[in-house]
């Protein structure tokens, strides 16, 4: 009696199958017609968490820095008894109206763009399985639970057992030939071999052993759809295929025997799985047939070996630079100017200024390693300076805005909102000469906002797994959208001195990590220089900003 | 493809009863298996364009039926789900031949699944999927000690099972 290891006795349980209860494919209908929602419901999170986070940021840094300025300016003012009340008020709505402009809605791209299902199969193809040729062969057929319970007729002894399946439609008889063989057990060369577990599945039409049966079934499933992957392929089958009237049949060639295998770390191969035909028909080859059919698939082989892996690295390459070449991101984030060359107006240092920003971007991959990007983005550059020197109209029936004109080199020149006062700037050196009671000092805040177009250039430095980082720098024009000057929190007019059209500079680093498919969040921080804000007078023009976004990539 | 119900059904026919077959050997009892089944057919229609013709179809559904199987039995567990104490006194046991004696496939499926989960994975990928130790241990993020002592310990309460048998003797 033959000796066996727990292994050899489960080896019929290898190709086990079991034909699954009716009712289950009606459930599988059920959710393919179900819209995937989920998927769609966690994007939509993630872009609107990103965008809240972005807003938010500058709101809780605008917060902090107003209640500072609150105590500041009331310091200021137990020197000034004229106008502590309005310096309070004014203070509030300054705060209030931070934290209304922070309510900014945005629209999240749609990152959901899923790549339209490429069409992977050709008709004209076939799949074929190539196994390697059977040797040793047990000769007892294990009656198992598949073959009691399908329908398939399988002609018992045929020389090579195939199970052949009529469509219904069609007068002609199609065939799903798949010749399966196992390898001769101690022949090192192919256990080592990939082939060992390759299989090629021929879905053709009836073909004949020993002939290079290019007649493929020409409707089966695969028709419209598989690509030919070598023309030179041969399905090897035999005259003795089993036909069968039902209009599908399950392949049931589980009858066939295992052949003897030689030990199982001979056979283990670098696939994490390994494919395994599920028939395995061997039982009825003739000597010679063998031989023929190993010699046959040996050339093969041979043949088509170096070209496969050419023609997978070139599909690989060409994959890779077809995929995800253009890459969509909607972003929103904080951002500070500063004032670098410590600029002074009125003779007081300008202030950095927080705001927001937020945008879209697209990016165009021109090879792994470079990209080039553009897209649209509202930005704010702002200052603010303390204690500016200024006389009102409102506390001065006789002051005459027009009659002092006083540090107008440095001074912003504002054109009055109709519904403010008259005020005038004064710098501190003319304060102390003019020496006058109606002198006030507040906190004078210039906003100029963009809509601005940047044109950057993108350096991989890194990209590993799902995390990438990326250097971009580049230029960026930008359009005025809103000009606002405010004195301790009203706005009183525009300043004049500022340019409609913007020009800048900007560098940053993209860190990048994907969450899901083709999407990711990122993380990008930033410096941008703004040329030429205003004509004349002193502003910041350096802002740091960083971002957080959404990414999607097809 | 993706919409194409009649290719679907075809492919469902043409692979369901192997597909079917890996998900009773890896699930204890029937409905598990039923629902991992529908919903691994599910992923892999959803996910039909993704094939990239890059080894055989049965080849790229299995993979994603036994990738679902994992996540399942993993999701079931939540306490570790495989024993990572590797005990080289208890976990490498001799594996003795027995005589070969045809058994049917019901009762070695029988005999599979009432093996302990972490046991079952582990035995299933080494037996029939042909892995290596490392890679089980990759996919199922434990080390290969453990993956070792596991298919040891499955193989001795098969063993146990079998030698129960009235006809089988140790060689």
């Amino acid at each position: 009696m033959k000796k066996q290891k727990i292994e050899d006795i489960f080896s019929s349980m290898e190709d086990f199958s079991s034909v699954p209860p009716p009712e289950l494919w009606s459930q599988i209908e059920e959710k393919l017609d179900k819209p995937k929602k989920k998927k769609r419901v966690v994007l939509w999170w993630s872009a609107a968490a990103c965008l809240l986070l972005g807003l938010l940021l500058p709101s809780i840094l605008h917060f902090t820095a107003s209640s500072e300025n609150t105590n500041l300016n009331n310091g200021n003012l137990e020197n000034n008894t004229n106008s502590v009340v309005i310096d309070k008020k004014t203070n509030n709505v300054h705060t209030g109206k931070d934290l209304n402009r922070n309510k900014n809605t945005d629209k999240a791209i749609d990152s959901l763009n899923e790549n339209s299902p490429k069409n992977q199969f050709n008709s004209e193809s076939q799949i074929q399985v190539e196994e390697t040729s059977v040797a040793e062969t047990n000769s007892e057929n294990k009656t198992s639970k598949r073959d009691s319970k399908s329908d398939v007729v399988v002609p018992a002894n045929t020389a090579n057992q195939s199970v052949a399946y009529q469509n219904s439609g069609s007068s002609e008889e199609k065939s799903i030939v798949r010749s399966s063989k196992k390898s001769i057990s101690g022949n090192n060369t192919r256990s080592s071999n990939k082939g060992i577990s390759e299989e090629r599945i021929a879905f053709g039409k009836q073909s004949k052993f020993n002939s290079t049966a290019k007649k493929q079934l020409s409707n089966s499933i695969f028709e419209e759809q598989l690509t030919p992957k070598n023309s030179k392929n041969i399905a090897f089958t035999n005259q003795g295929y089993a036909t069968n009237n039902n209009p599908f049949t399950n392949s049931n060639a589980s009858n066939s025997n295992n052949a003897v295998l030689g030990k199982t770390e001979n056979k283990r191969t670098d696939k994490a799985v390994i494919i395994k035909d599920d028939l395995k028909i061997t039982n009825g080859l003739s000597k010679t047939d063998s031989m023929q059919l190993a010699e046959l698939q040996n050339l093969e082989k041979g043949i088509l070996a170096p070209e496969k892996e050419k023609e997978e690295k070139e599909k690989k390459d060409k994959l890779l630079n077809k995929q995800e070449k253009w890459a969509v991101a909607v972003f929103a984030g904080v951002a500070s100017s500063e004032n670098t060359r410590n600029e002074k107006t009125l003779g007081n240092v300008n202030d950095s200024k927080q705001s927001n920003s937020y945008g879209v971007k697209t990016k165009y991959s021109i090879n792994k390693k470079w990209a080039v990007g553009s897209g649209l983005k509202i930005s704010e550059l702002g200052q603010s300076v303390a204690n500016v020197s200024y006389l009102s109209a409102k506390s001065n029936a006789f002051f005459n805005p027009g009659t002092l004109n006083a540090d107008s080199n440095n001074s912003p020149v504002v054109s009055a909102d109709p519904s403010s006062q008259g005020y005038l700037f004064i710098s501190n050196s003319t304060k102390e000469a003019l020496k006058n009671e109606n002198v006030q000092t507040g906190k004078l805040d210039q906003n100029l906002r963009y809509v601005e177009m940047p044109l950057e250039v993108s350096y991989s430095v890194f990209n590993k797994n799902k995390a990438s980082i990326n250097l971009n720098t580049g230029g960026f024009v930008g359009k005025l959208i809103s000009n606002n000057v405010a004195l301790d929190g009203h706005s009183i007019g525009e300043n004049i001195n500022a340019n409609d059209y913007v020009y800048g500079s900007t560098l940053s680093s993209t860190v990048q990590y994907r969450v899901y498919k083709k999407t990711n969040v990122f993380v990008e921080p930033a410096v941008n220089y703004y040329i030429n804000p205003l004509n004349s007078q002193s502003f910041n023009q350096f802002q740091w900003g960083l971002n957080f976004g959404l990414n999607v990539n097809f | 493809m993706k919409n194409d119900r009649e290719g679907q059904l075809k492919i469902y026919q043409l692979f369901s009863p192997v597909l079917y077959g890996i998900c009773l050997k890896y699930m204890k009892n029937e409905d598990d298996a039923k629902d991992v089944f529908q919903e691994a057919f599910v992923i892999a229609f959803q996910k039909i364009s993704q094939y990239k013709f890059e080894g055989s179809f049965e080849g790229w559904l299995k993979r994603i039926f036994i990738n679902k199987l994992i996540e399942t039995l993993n999701k079931k567990k939540k306490e570790s789900f495989f024993l990572d104490v590797f005990d080289p006194d208890t976990d490498f046991i001799e594996e003795e031949e027995l005589e070969a004696i045809p058994i049917e496939q019901e009762k070695l499926l029988e005999y599979i699944r009432d093996l302990p989960d972490q046991y079952r994975t582990v035995f299933n990928l080494y037996v029939f999927e042909k892995m290596k130790h490392r890679e089980i241990a990759e996919l199922l993020k434990i080390s290969e000690g453990t993956s070792k002592s596991n298919l040891n310990r499955a193989k001795h309460i098969l063993q146990k099972r079998i030698l129960s048998i009235k006809n089988f003797k140790i060689a």
